[in-house]
């Protein structure tokens, strides 16, 4: 026996290729409803036809909340850097009293559901008199985000090998110096880990947006639940199909372009 | 949550690193100064709307927006005094801890094969596994849906079998809500047990198979119990995640499943009763707290020796 890997056994590979098809199938499913060509959704699909790909595309309303939830996506990202870098260095390389206590509340919106953080917000923006819609679903996903990206950053931050900026130092670099072109190169992919993190929980999200979306601000997620309460049609299906094929190419441009692993991002 | 214990675990590195790092000559103000935005911004978009929200809570009902001064339990009291309130907690808790029960036989062959397969096999996994966090909670909702309806894809796949002439439809059952929630949160589970099956030492299950145990041996008593600190941390995630979780019950269990996110999102949104809303929501925060402590102390005492070893990486 190979001492490095034992080999996996038949069955549990069999048992693992069974399981991996029940997760696959519910992404699956509907790109096969998507194409069929009856008013209603039934197995197997009758026919083959593309006009339910041509009516989604051309819906006002999936392209104006498509567009709306990747502006949002690409705002709460950029807040997320800009809150969560400063503090992921501030909490790994200084030492500053209620430090513990700092990180404690950093990572605590990951513990309270999204549902009661978002009902929070709500009352909270109501007794405001807040009536701005946008900037609270933008605050309460950046709530939601911030631990994440915090953490892969931190992580990296820890990996850095102090020496090198030591070596910068003495070669008479300045601080912001030293971090941009020492530091920061190296923790390149713990700060992109954490962005498309941030990107795909805003993207995703439903429990933050359904208290605080009004019908200028809606979301994608919000408007397909809106579309299957409505049709019993394909198009649902196609919408499915779609995002799913927005989601591989978004799992993709991140492997290659990015040359992230998925587990990272993740895991932390 | 996992989070949390991997930082705990991480944060003696982190001390030493800064005790002896290069950066202790910079005294106490640069670290505050640079995590006094986020701070600012969690303490006043996060910290403050949850103490209000518990506020509210034990305040009495509003009519026309002004509050009635003074404190009341009132609100809670109505939670266990209703029928229709009391079976809602308790649906969402079963529906909870049966997917958590659910999703651990199925990510154990998984999380097994991602830690320990071969590169191909390992990868391909993973993949599969991670695969569905980027997709839209509502979309797999929505797959679901066309699986599990009558006319759905499991019962035409039945019938083709010849294993069932007229199945039952499962959608808008409890049945289904656990099908659903167990997908959707699966990833939470089966990452934490990869990650903690993969620091094992192989080593130690080639010794104890040297010692004459078999693969079933060495699984149960060597594996999983090695393993338990990342199944803490990922049972807590799916239960968390299952009982706070609105969308998916909303698509799959319509009506006949309504948890407790419905009836939240119904008091606040509907009937208007904010009070009652943020008492329900005060207590599915509890719920959710007092799992996440209980659970990941528990394993944290009674594992913190294997875990050490190898949580800090």
């Amino acid at each position: 026996m190979n001492p490095e890997n034992p080999r996996i056994p038949i069955a549990l590979a069999l048992c693992c290729a069974l399981l991996s098809a029940a997760i696959l199938a519910p992404m699956l499913i509907p790109i096969a409803v998507s194409i069929s060509d009856s008013m209603f959704v039934s197995f197997p699909p009758r026919g083959f036809t593309l006009n339910w790909y041509a009516q989604v595309l051309a819906d006002a309303e999936f392209q104006t909340t498509f567009l709306f939830s990747f502006k949002l996506a690409v705002l709460v990202t950029a807040l997320t850097v800009l809150l969560g870098v400063p503090c992921a260095i501030g909490l790994t390389r200084f030492r500053f009293p209620g430090r513990s206590l700092v990180f404690a509340l950093i990572l605590s919106p990951i513990v309270f559901p999204v549902l009661v953080t978002g009902v929070a917000l709500l009352q909270f923006a109501s007794r405001l008199g807040s009536n701005d819609s946008f900037l609270q679903i933008l605050a309460g996903h950046t709530v939601i985000c911030l631990p994440y990206l915090v953490r892969t950053v931190s992580g990296a931050l820890l990996l850095v090998v102090p020496s090198t900026e030591d070596a910068a130092r003495t070669l008479g670099a300045g601080q912001f110096t030293t971090f941009r072109r020492v530091t920061l190169p190296q923790i390149r992919g713990g700060i992109l880990a954490g962005c498309v993190f941030a990107f795909i929980t805003s993207f995703d999200d439903y429990a933050m947006a359904m208290w605080l979306a009004d019908a200028r601000n809606f979301t994608l997620p919000l408007q397909i639940h809106v579309f299957i309460e409505r049709s019993f049609d394909p198009s649902v299906a196609a919408i499915s199909a779609l995002m799913v094929a927005f989601s591989l190419a978004l799992l993709l441009v991140v492997e290659r372009a990015l040359g992230l692993k998925m587990q990272r991002i993740v895991a932390g | 949550m996992s989070a949390a214990v991997q930082d705990r675990a991480a944060a003696p590195a982190q001390a030493l690193l800064v005790a002896n790092g290069p950066h202790r000559r910079f005294v106490l103000s640069s670290g505050a100064i640079l995590v006094a935005p986020a701070v600012i911004f969690l303490l006043a978009c996060f910290v403050v709307p949850i103490a209000q929200m518990v506020g509210y809570s034990v305040t009495a009902h509003m009519d026309q927006g002004v509050a009635v001064p003074g404190l009341t339990t009132e609100n809670y009291a109505r939670l266990f005094r209703s029928n229709l309130y009391w079976i809602v907690l308790v649906r969402t808790l079963r529906i909870a801890v049966i997917t958590s029960l659910i999703c651990i036989p199925i990510a154990y062959p998984l999380a097994y094969v991602m830690a320990r397969g071969s590169a191909f096999w390992s990868r391909l996994v993973m993949f599969t596994v991670i695969s569905p966090l980027l997709v839209l909670v509502v979309v797999r909702a929505y797959g679901w849906k066309l699986i599990l309806a009558k006319q759905g894809f499991l019962n035409w796949l039945l019938q083709n079998l010849g294993i069932a002439q007229s199945p039952p439809a499962l959608l808008y059952t409890e049945w289904a809500v656990i099908i659903a929630s167990a997908h959707v949160f699966l990833p939470f589970l089966v990452l934490p047990i990869a990650g903690a099956i993969g620091k094992i030492d192989l080593g130690v299950e080639d010794a104890a198979r040297t010692l004459g145990a078999d693969w079933r041996a060495v699984f149960w008593r060597v594996t999983v119990p090695l393993s338990l600190p990342g199944l803490a941390v990922g049972v807590t995630l799916v239960f968390s995640l299952t009982a706070a979780s609105y969308v998916t019950p909303q698509i799959l269990g319509g009506n006949f499943a309504s948890m407790l996110g419905t009836l939240v999102q119904q008091q606040v949104l509907s009937v208007n009763d904010w009070p009652f809303g943020a008492a329900l929501a005060t207590v599915l925060l509890i719920v959710t707290l007092l799992v996440n402590l209980v659970l990941l102390r528990l394993f944290e005492h009674r594992f913190a020796r294997w875990a050490g070893a190898g949580a800090a990486r």
